[in-house]
């Protein structure tokens, strides 16, 4: 078969066909991916709220339709006798170290930390991005180490405490020690730790309307 | 004052070829001669800015209003296509040394991926605005930024592979091995600029 | 032509990243650690071998003046294929990979083989490039994230080698991605220089 000509009529026609070819073709494929895409979604929310409130705890629940209000969402979790088992929150901090930090916290009635979870962030890989696991390590957890490490870099450092689970903002001042606050930041990366502060502190108030952090200079920047 | 914070960040603290790893290829490519680099930075600032506008507006006037966000990457690479097929127009009437400098690099902005990248972080509003609302003028704001800090880097680079050129290198670093170590030095001064504009936020009492 | 030969000059002879040069933002930016090198090469390897087939398909109707603007709908209807499969049902890596997965398409390794190959080359001899190719960009890729991640995070594919204060943490940070790449390059070509 020889070369289609490079003239006009040519090139126009064979450009708009492929591309209504390919639009028509990615319009089936978005039609067929759409489905599982959204389900994915559904999912990750869901686990989500099953892992803060719930953790281990392996109960019935059942979740309230969830609720919206300045940029926080809110989602009531109840058990099957409809006692209400906590509440999740989806909040966002607009200054983390590489933009917006989401997360989702899970609190008691009374307000105590259930459990947590990074939901999107744009931290460091190594550094900052450890966010989603140093608020929950144990205190008092020291890091095991071989006999070769210590030689050569010393004994492990003093354990801190960042582990927020079980505090309660409205009792707790939940800002980085170096504020005056209760909780540890991450190793070389403040700023990541203050935006999840933040972000926790935020959740918090929008669910009980007040923080031990409110008035402390350097937590005065709340939203 | 936030707007101040977009062009320190994007320029120095995120820097597009440095820790973004956008637009690598005309980095290592073009940057051998200080002017020609400067050329290239001057290429892609405009193109990235015009590029941003006209993808912000069909991101959010057509694309969203008719559900058809899946044809975001095709419209867009070829907006950008048609961009740099009319900036070769333009040079080429208006400025041929500059046309002639950049020669073969030009129809490369097309597969810059620094354009695209950048064009599809502010259509998304994923990039860092400073906590400003992420809308067109934060938008380009943030794209001419991204190309300064493009530029930058490119004529930074240029002036140490200037000097490069000149000692004598082992015989298997030569070439992109050791362009690629230099970078990697320069990536790594450019790590000290982390945190700055967090400080100046704080300084300035945001 | 033998279509075996071409494949393994895609690996070695011409390997993009080592060889060829190109392709170099996707291969610095995403090869943190060796999980995330491979499904990047992995899945630039699909969008190749899909547009060298279908380009070499249309390549007698596709007139030269509008080839590029073809080429590139060709390649960016792929791309986006492969970014809603991706979130359906690889929906964490497609996360980790973030938005260098449209950037598939400005990727000059994939545009590069439909000018330099596809367009000249029958449906069968395009195939075995984008195998040949992908394959040598998915192992030189898998090979930096495999380093980075030994030396950045102590471990391979996630599991530890080294324990957790012995990381090199600059390794998995921008400035390691250049170092690395600098200086496996720099083996490479002593290498060759040896055999030459």
């Amino acid at each position: 078969m020889k070369k289609l000509e490079s003239n006009i009529t040519n090139m126009a026609v064979v450009l708009t066909a492929i591309a209504i070819v390919a639009g028509g073709l990615l319009a089936w494929v978005n039609n067929v991916t759409a489905g599982p895409i959204e389900q994915i979604n559904n999912q990750a929310i869901e686990n989500g709220i099953k892992s803060v409130i719930l953790g281990d705890r392996d109960i019935k629940f059942r979740v309230e339709d969830p609720t919206e209000k300045e940029g926080f969402v809110f989602h009531n979790v109840y058990d099957m006798n409809g006692d209400l088992l906590g509440t999740a929150v989806e909040s966002t901090d607009k200054n983390g170290f590489g933009g917006a930090f989401k997360v989702m916290v899970g609190f008691d009635s009374e307000g105590k930390i259930l459990g947590y979870e990074v939901l999107e962030h744009s931290e460091t890989p190594g550094l900052g991005a450890q966010a989603g696991d140093w608020f929950r390590q144990k205190s008092g957890e020291v890091q095991e180490q071989s006999a070769v490490t210590t030689l050569l870099l010393g004994a492990p450092g003093k354990p801190g405490n960042h582990n927020i689970i079980g505090m309660n903002p409205g009792d707790d001042l939940m800002t980085v020690s170096k504020d005056g606050g209760q909780v540890d930041a991450i190793t070389a990366s403040t700023i990541t730790s203050k935006a999840f502060l933040r972000a926790v502190n935020a959740a918090y108030k929008a669910v009980f309307g007040y923080t031990a952090a409110d008035g402390v200079s350097g937590a005065s920047s709340q939203n | 004052m936030e707007y101040f914070l977009i062009f320190i960040a994007a320029i120095f603290v995120n820097n597009i070829v440095l820790s973004q790893f956008l637009g690598i290829c005309p980095f290592l490519g073009v940057s051998k001669k200080i002017s020609t680099a400067a050329g290239m930075g001057l290429a892609v600032t405009f193109v990235l800015t015009v590029a941003v506008i006209v993808t912000y507006a069909l991101q959010n006037w057509v694309l969203n209003p008719y559900g058809l966000g899946y044809l975001q990457t095709i419209l867009f690479i070829l907006v950008i296509a048609g961009l740099v097929q009319m900036l070769e127009i333009i040079l080429k009437k208006v400025s041929p040394s500059l046309y002639q400098a950049l020669g073969i690099f030009l129809p490369l902005i097309t597969t810059n991926c620094c354009i695209l990248g950048v064009s599809i972080l502010v259509a998304n509003a994923t990039y860092n605005s400073q906590g400003l609302e992420p809308n067109l003028l934060t938008g380009v704001a943030y794209a001419i930024a991204t190309s300064i800090g493009f530029a930058l880097a490119l004529i930074i680079f240029a002036g140490i592979r200037e000097q490069l050129a000149k000692v004598r290198i082992p015989k298997s670093m030569e070439g992109m091995a050791i362009a690629l170590i230099t970078a990697g030095l320069l990536a790594l001064a450019f790590m000290g600029f982390s945190g700055v504009d967090h400080g100046i936020a704080v300084a300035a009492g945001l | 032509m033998n279509y075996f030969k071409t494949i393994i000059n895609g690996i070695v002879k011409e390997n993009p990243t080592f060889v060829l040069l190109l392709g170099m933002c996707p291969t610095l930016a995403t090869t943190t650690s060796a999980v995330n090198g491979l499904g990047m090469g992995v899945a630039t390897m699909f969008v190749l071998i899909c547009s060298n087939t279908f380009i070499s398909l249309l390549k007698n109707l596709i007139p030269d003046g509008v080839r590029i603007p073809c080429y590139i709908v060709v390649i960016a209807s792929f791309v986006t294929l492969l970014q809603m499969l991706m979130q359906a049902y690889v929906p964490d890596l497609y996360k980790t990979l973030g938005i260098f997965i449209p950037l598939i398409v400005v990727n000059c390794i994939i545009l590069g083989r439909a000018e330099a190959f596809a367009a000249k080359n029958n449906v069968l001899a395009s195939i075995c490039d984008g195998i040949g190719i992908g394959i040598g960009f998915t192992i030189a890729l898998t090979l930096l994230g495999f380093v980075r991640e030994l030396l950045g995070n102590g471990a391979v594919f996630g599991y530890r080698i080294f324990p957790e204060s012995m990381n090199m943490l600059v390794f998995v940070l921008a400035p390691g991605a250049f170092i690395t790449l600098g200086l496996l390059m720099a083996i490479v070509n002593s290498v060759k220089n040896r055999k030459a």
